[in-house]
């Protein structure tokens, strides 16, 4: 149901309010609620960089922009003619971002590791236009609130599609560690392909990340976990992580507490189910000897 | 109307040329030498073991999305010379709502040739179907063997070896079966295939039976639960049952599908192409098909074609919606140079605001350097006063070729030739008289009022000086007659590249 004129205006209200004044204060969820799904086959107005070095980091991560003339970072390697076909030279980061929250909904994991790993960028990716609203305005309250800390500088969400363009955020390689926390289950056969695992698609999380890395899955759907563990283990770029080494990582636990979905989860009773999965190295393709 | 050749391949010294559903092969004097028809169960007068339409038990279930054609799958149809196909009439399942203007034969959409001119390859659209022909060399073809897909192929691609195809489909899924089915019957599809779907869901049990239910109608209801249920596994499309491997997946529309040997390893590549701009870089091993090394990124519109010339196999040629046509070190992933096709376009057509490459051709000759030939479609603000108030754009095709040359790693535009009408399609045709061979075009022939039909295949003479228009003289092999479509409806079959952009483009 469409909110009432009134319902909205508040809302735009509320929204206006918060960016306008320095507020430190915690958005409210009430004022961004958003239907639970959308659909990842379609058109939405989205906006990515035509590939990862036309990405604009700078405003997700304005802490760690490296300062000075773009065009004195260039590599050396870069001709006059690499520079002719990528007019658009972002302003540079200091470091990647390495880990990615897919799904990160209202973006309690996203800023639950962020503390955790200080040194890390750590980055939410969520569909819905207004929830990613409300983790950016969360994020920013953080890191207002925290000034002298300068915790949560290393956080950071964008709308995006990840089914379509990961590999149009991430490099070859740049990820170390991919959460995928609570997703849609999709339970109808017919949907299966909108699931955010499957083999074709781990083909796609294995390219944007090192060797090593490691996805992180959780969900309280008995029968979406037996389908994350079956494809992924049907992935020959992915191996099971054992349970000991899952229940040492700390990033579990967070997993486990700190998303929204989770709490959810606990408040009901309801189990939830854990899988890790790294990334091995790919074998060598040369000429058959 | 009148349906023109839309898809052209040469093989060995015949050039297929598919015209609605039908495959036609000439010499390469352009003399007529046979025809492959679409089987069509009208056609026969027999409809064939069609399986009677069931009477709906629940009138509330929606009506099944698409015609199914039964998969005969070793239907041994020959065509003799001049001859039409006596084939077995395919099993047509009664579509429940009728829709008089649809397709009753699906026109091929893909054509493509082994390179020992043995063996020919065609797609077809709305039954989802490949077909595979023996070519004996003469122009004549033998069907060997038509599998239905999963998903509507969209793009094939026929492996360096010639033994087995790839598939691109719609719903962005790369299949690959072999050119030949193996006699032996293909059984257990989960053992050779990393299918999508590992193992099929639990299927639905209705949680309610005949002790828990007591009042007439929730009986009732018990009871229709379970006979939908029966009618559903029945109807159910089953998994095909011939040898078909899930190699790699895009989420999103597959446009093209090419293959590629590494300039250094050899080894082979499997390139794909998406509506979302992607072009993907997978390694072409079946055991490592799962393996990305590279994405080529830069597109900033859908990506409809893909062409690795010959003579620079190191080198990929791409185009789409973009302005401009790409070229990469596809290996790495990287962008080494792109040109310019709105410009040229608007020097033909100055009305063009975007342009769509439907058709990306090299042209090599031995020891020279390679031209890239483009055909493409336009759009331009629509003449309905109220759309082009709101500034809304239509599709348009543009009546010319256009010609790169592609040395040293640059794109440069070097000539375009205009043609009388459309150009569809184009491919080399080697008429033996000279050492060059000729191009030749397919094109949507001018209707005159009269009724007069221009021509459809028009040749390209290639001599010392370059190449030089030649509209072509053997007017009986290009005689074409109407076929029972509407215009709106062969104009969409025929340039249905603009229709692959993003609405929200514009807004």
């Amino acid at each position: 149901m469409a909110p009432t004129k009134n319902k909205r205006q508040k809302r735009e209200d509320y929204r206006a309010a918060l960016r306008e004044e320095s507020v430190t204060e915690l958005p409210r969820k009430k004022f961004y609620r958003q239907r639970a799904h959308a659909n990842p086959f379609s058109d939405h107005h989205l906006i990515y960089p035509p590939s990862p070095d036309q990405m604009d980091w700078s405003s997700l991560y304005p802490d760690y922009v490296v300062e000075g003339d773009p065009m004195e970072q260039n590599e050396p390697s870069e001709t006059a003619a690499d520079q002719s076909l990528r007019p658009v030279k972002p302003k540079r980061l200091s470091k990647d971002v390495e880990v990615a929250d897919i799904g990160c909904g209202f973006g309690g994991l996203t800023i639950a590791l962020a503390p955790l790993m200080p040194d890390t960028l750590i980055l939410g990716l969520e569909i819905r236009v207004s929830v990613t609203q409300f983790v950016e305005d969360r994020i920013k309250a953080l890191r207002a609130q925290n000034p002298d800390t300068k915790l949560y500088r290393n956080a950071g969400v964008l709308r995006a599609n990840t089914m379509k363009f990961l590999p149009n955020f991430f490099k070859k390689g740049q990820l170390s560690k991919i959460f995928i926390c609570f997703p849609d289950p999709h339970f109808k056969a017919r949907k299966h392909k909108q699931r955010i695992v499957s083999t074709t698609l781990n083909s796609e999380y294995a390219f944007v990340m090192k060797p090593g890395g490691i996805v992180y899955t959780i969900t309280d759907v008995p029968d979406l976990h037996g389908w994350m563990v079956q494809h992924f283990d049907a992935h020959l770029s992915f191996e099971r992580v054992s349970e000991e080494e899952q229940e040492a990582d700390p990033c579990v636990e967070v997993m486990r507490t700190e998303t929204e979905e989770g709490k959810k989860v606990e408040r009901n009773n309801g189990q939830k189910f854990v899988a890790l999965f790294r990334r091995l190295e790919d074998p060598s393709y040369d000429a058959v000897v | 109307m009148v349906v023109p050749y839309h898809l052209l391949t040469e093989c060995g010294n015949v050039l297929f040329a598919a015209r609605g559903s039908d495959i036609y092969s000439f010499t390469p004097q352009l003399q007529h030498i046979s025809t492959w028809k679409y089987p069509s169960a009208r056609q026969n007068g027999s409809s064939g073991p069609s399986s009677a339409p069931k009477a709906s038990p629940l009138p509330e279930e929606p009506p099944s999305k698409r015609r199914k054609v039964g998969a005969g799958q070793d239907g041994d149809t020959s065509v003799h010379e001049n001859g039409v196909a006596q084939p077995q009439a395919p099993v047509i399942e009664g579509r429940k709502n009728q829709d008089p203007s649809h397709q009753e034969r699906p026109f091929i959409h893909g054509l493509a040739a082994t390179t020992d001119h043995r063996h020919v390859v065609a797609i077809t659209g709305s039954d989802k179907t490949i077909w595979v022909f023996e070519h004996d060399g003469q122009g004549n073809l033998k069907q060997l063997s038509q599998r239905t897909m999963p998903k509507r192929p969209c793009s094939i691609a026929i492996t360096s070896d010639n033994q087995t195809i790839l598939s691109a489909d719609k719903f962005g899924d790369v299949y690959s079966i072999p050119l030949i089915p193996s006699p032996s019957n293909f059984t257990t599809p989960d053992a050779t295939s990393r299918s999508a779907t590992p193992s099929a869901p639990h299927a639905f049990k209705p949680q309610a039976n005949e002790f828990t239910v007591h009042t007439k109608r929730n009986l009732k209801a018990l009871e229709n639960q379970k006979l939908g249920l029966k009618i559903k596994a029945a109807d159910k499309p089953s998994e095909p049952t011939f040898e078909h491997t899930l190699l790699l997946g895009h989420v999103s529309m597959l446009t093209a599908v090419a293959v590629g040997a590494h300039p250094a390893t050899q080894r082979p590549y499997i390139l794909t192409a998406d509506r979302d701009e992607h072009i993907r870089v997978s390694r072409g091993d079946p055991s490592q098909a799962h393996i990305i090394d590279a994405y080529c990124l830069g597109h900033e519109d859908f990506v409809s074609r893909l062409c690795i010339p010959p003579l620079s196999p190191e080198i990929l040629v791409s185009g789409g919606g973009d302005d401009d046509i790409f070229v990469w070190n596809w290996a790495e992933g990287r962008l080494i140079a792109r040109a310019s096709v709105l410009e040229q376009v608007q020097k033909v057509t100055p009305d063009a605001i975007k342009v769509a490459v439907s058709r990306l051709f090299a042209y090599s000759e031995e020891g020279s350097a390679t031209t890239i030939f483009v055909i493409c479609e336009r759009q331009v603000f629509s003449t309905l006063l109220f759309a082009y108030i709101h500034r809304k754009l239509t599709a348009s095709s543009v009546p010319a070729v256009f010609g790169y040359d592609l040395s040293g790693n640059q794109l440069q535009h070097i000539v375009t030739i205009p043609t009388a009408s459309n150009p569809l399609d184009i491919s080399t045709l080697h008429r033996g008289a000279s050492q060059f061979p000729d191009v030749i075009l397919a094109v949507d022939p001018l209707v005159s009022a009269e009724g007069t039909v221009g021509a459809s295949l028009i040749v390209l003479t290639r001599d010392e000086t370059g190449l030089s228009l030649h509209p072509d003289l053997e007017k009986e092999a290009l005689v074409i007659e109407g076929e029972n479509i509407k215009l709106e409806e062969l104009q969409k079959i025929l340039y249905a590249t603009e229709s692959l952009r993003k609405t929200s483009d514009f807004e």
